[in-house]
């Protein structure tokens, strides 16, 4: 026996520093910065990282490693690494309100860095990586707001003109009726507005934001502070009603329709609502389909250029690489790095200046993106809980949306709900 | 000399066997103490502090489970976990148990064939078998609905209805556990003495009385078993959820932990999921304990 546990002892031993050793050799060697990002819709654009890395690791010997972290879900990865510390990334794609308002994950952008960012962003972009009036990072994305994306066949083919688009919600909702198409048994085989039903709360309500926002409403208080009175306003009822009558009454939207990217780009859907990344995914994943992209239609008010996931790259305040991290980003802080970071993927670049370049002016969103911006500013919702406070509005919306309630009823339970959320 | 420190420095034969043995144990020890001891602890201490703006944490007593148990978003996927329950668990069971009785009757060479068609669920990833049930409910292009349209019957919205969804998880569970549950029995069915039932039948004992007085009381502790598991699997079901419907629609399938999951991870409120945790823990400390008590009898071959 003594012979036994002497040996299990010694193997024990033996693996313990075999995995000691490995561990410590591993880091070590390879001297690289870490960014880690969950838009896995857009690898050219997360793998420009790396190859701009190379070049900057002839001059700082840090490459960069990219990380895609899958979206659903990319909040518990990112919090368990940001507040374990080991293993957590050096610079990572987030929102500056949630990881360094709610938490103090962030690095303070170095001044002459914010200088330069602030002269060459569009002034829309401003607040993105920003907590309160302080700035950690740079907004990646622009056109990070829904447009009208149709599609131009589906609309000749119902005898609507695609370079005419409805601008107002009234006509809108007549051109959704034209385009839907129903089977002898009333079930839609095609439908005009290809509508997010399904996934987390939080989505559905970005994607019911414009309606709300066309109907002149929004969803918390200015000084974000209260949703009673807001969240269920007469404006909010009214939105969400003519949401919920899109599917219930009207039927020019379908809740057997799975996502609305796949139906739009399936030509099941004449018209989906997207951001200005969706263009790359139409040219890569449906290549066949003719479209054309508009500004959203208006209500009482426009919609105006408006999301709730402000994405910026953010340095890791308890990185020890932070200050390589800053220089590498202050390495790719030039328009023309932006111009082509952002061409390969097929989105909107970041700098003013870019706007207009060739590439953004021969883009069908050129247009729609600058009718966009020309509308009055939307509410923004940059609240450390605005993943909980969306989850609370958006359960409301998905029960209209499934004849759960009224509107009225629904959005009275939400604004309580928010209230709390905002009190605690 | 005490006695911890007899066993680092050994003095008689049996200082020596309790070392081995102390040994032994000792990584199943650290393991149970690093992977479940001390996040229970965590968790239960967690549930009484407040993670502040900055990261830093605040002792605020009971406020949390004040928060969570008047939250009807809690009490809603409490009472949502349990209807699934109540739509799995007993029909795992009792079909796992029919399986089995039926395998058990097999040459060994058709019942290992069969007993491993009806493991393969099992050996499948949750998340994978998820995505194939959602493609398989999908209202369009699915293949339930298009079987039902051959029948001539109306297509259903399975996942994407209020009504149907709960339902529809629970098929897939019990999908999932069959294959695991039947093996169990299948074991405990070949461990019963074949003279028992000779006897009983030499007795004039039908198959049903037969089934009724010797099999199911001497499959008890086994029964006991699989519905302790099944409770517990169901209590804790996260991975079908979040694949598939994520709460949805309109959080009618939102179960417990999918909540507590978005509550840490997607709301960053670590003192209220950890309410939720400690909830889990006690509810299926408690039921389990209940069902043993009162549903434990001896049982003697």
């Amino acid at each position: 026996m003594r012979r036994t546990t002497g040996g299990a002892i010694a193997v024990l031993a033996a693996a313990v520093l075999l995995t000691t050793a490995l561990a410590e050799r591993t880091p070590a060697q390879a001297k690289k910065l870490v960014y880690w990002t969950h838009w896995e819709q857009n690898p050219e654009f997360n793998r420009w990282y790396e190859t701009k890395g190379t070049e900057f690791a002839k001059k700082n010997g840090y490459e960069v490693e990219v990380v895609t972290i899958p979206y659903q879900g990319y909040e518990a990865k990112y919090l368990a690494a940001l507040m374990g510390k080991t293993g957590a990334p050096d610079f990572f794609n987030g929102i500056a309100h949630q990881w360094c308002g709610q938490y103090d994950f962030c690095d303070r952008m170095p001044p002459e860095l914010e200088k330069v960012w602030s002269e060459n962003l569009p002034k829309y972009m401003r607040a993105w990586g920003q907590w309160r009036g302080v700035t950690y990072g740079i907004p990646i994305e622009h056109g990070n707001f829904q447009q009208m994306y149709i599609n131009a066949d589906l609309f000749r083919k119902a005898g609507l003109d695609p370079d005419r688009p409805p601008k107002t919600l009234d006509d809108w909702l007549a051109a959704m009726k034209k385009l839907t198409v129903f089977d002898p048994k009333g079930e839609p085989t095609q439908v005009g507005f290809a509508i997010r039903h399904k996934g987390h709360p939080v989505g559905i309500t970005d994607k019911f934001l414009p309606f709300a926002h066309a109907f002149g409403a929004r969803m918390i208080s200015p000084a974000q502070d209260r949703a009673t009175g807001v969240a269920n306003s007469p404006e909010m009822v009214a939105a969400l009603r003519f949401f919920g009558d899109l599917v219930t009454k009207h039927k020019v939207a379908s809740l057997a329709f799975g996502n609305p990217e796949d139906a739009f780009g399936q030509k099941r859907a004449a018209v989906i609502f997207r951001e200005s990344w969706y263009f790359g995914w139409l040219k890569k994943n449906a290549p066949d389909v003719s479209f054309r992209v508009y500004a959203l239609p208006c209500g009482t008010s426009c919609p105006g250029a408006g999301n709730l996931f402000p994405w910026s790259n953010l340095v890791s305040k308890a990185s020890p690489n932070k200050h390589v991290a800053w220089d590498f980003l202050r390495f790719i802080s030039n328009a023309k790095d932006d111009l082509e970071q952002h061409q390969l993927q097929g989105i909107l670049p970041v700098w003013a200046v870019n706007l207009e370049s060739s590439y953004v002016k021969s883009r069908p969103d050129y247009a729609s993106t600058k009718e966009m911006l020309a509308q009055p500013v939307p509410p923004n919702y940059y609240h450390p809980k605005s993943n909980e406070l969306a989850t609370a509005f958006g359960e409301a919306v998905v029960g209209v949306l499934y004849g759960k309630g009224q509107p009225k009823a629904l959005l009275d339970e939400a604004a309580s709900r928010m209230d709390r959320i905002l009190r605690e | 000399m005490g006695r911890w420190a007899r066993l680092v420095l050994p003095r008689t034969y049996m200082d020596r066997q309790r070392r081995a043995g102390f040994l032994f144990v000792l990584p199943a020890v650290a393991y149970f103490t690093a992977v479940y001891f001390v996040p229970l602890v965590e968790s239960l201490v967690g549930s009484f502090y407040r993670t502040l703006p900055g990261g830093a944490s605040r002792f605020v007593g009971l406020r949390l489970y004040e928060l969570v148990f008047t939250d009807s978003a809690f009490w809603n996927s409490v009472w949502n976990t349990v209807k699934l329950l109540a739509l799995s668990v007993p029909a795992t069971v009792v079909l796992a148990l029919a399986v089995a009785l039926g395998l058990d009757r097999l040459t060994l060479r058709w019942r290992s064939l069969w007993a491993a068609m009806y493991f393969v669920p099992f050996a499948v990833s949750l998340v994978a078998a998820a995505l194939i049930w959602q493609w398989i409910y999908d209202p369009v292009y699915g293949v339930l609905n298009h079987a039902l349209s051959l029948v001539g019957l109306r297509p259903q919205q399975w996942l994407q209805s209020l009504d149907e969804v709960l339902p529809s998880l629970a098929l897939v569970n019990v999908w999932a556990r069959l294959g695991f549950d039947t093996m169990i029995f299948l074991a405990a069915l070949q461990a019963i003495p074949r003279e028992y039932h000779e006897a009983a039948k030499i007795d004039g004992a039908t198959a049903r009385q037969r089934l009724r007085h010797v099999t199911l009381p001497l499959l008890n502790p086994h029964i006991l078993m699989v519905c302790i598991l099944e409770l517990i699997f169901n209590f804790k079901i996260f991975d079908q959820v979040y694949a598939t419907t994520q709460g949805g629609p309109a959080g009618a399938s939102q179960t417990i932990i999918p909540l507590l999951y978005d509550t840490a991870f997607k709301y960053f409120r670590l003192g209220e999921a950890s309410v939720m945790a400690v909830f889990v823990f006690a509810v299926l400390l408690a039921v389990t304990l209940v069902q043993w008590r009162i549903f434990r009898k001896p049982v003697e071959y």
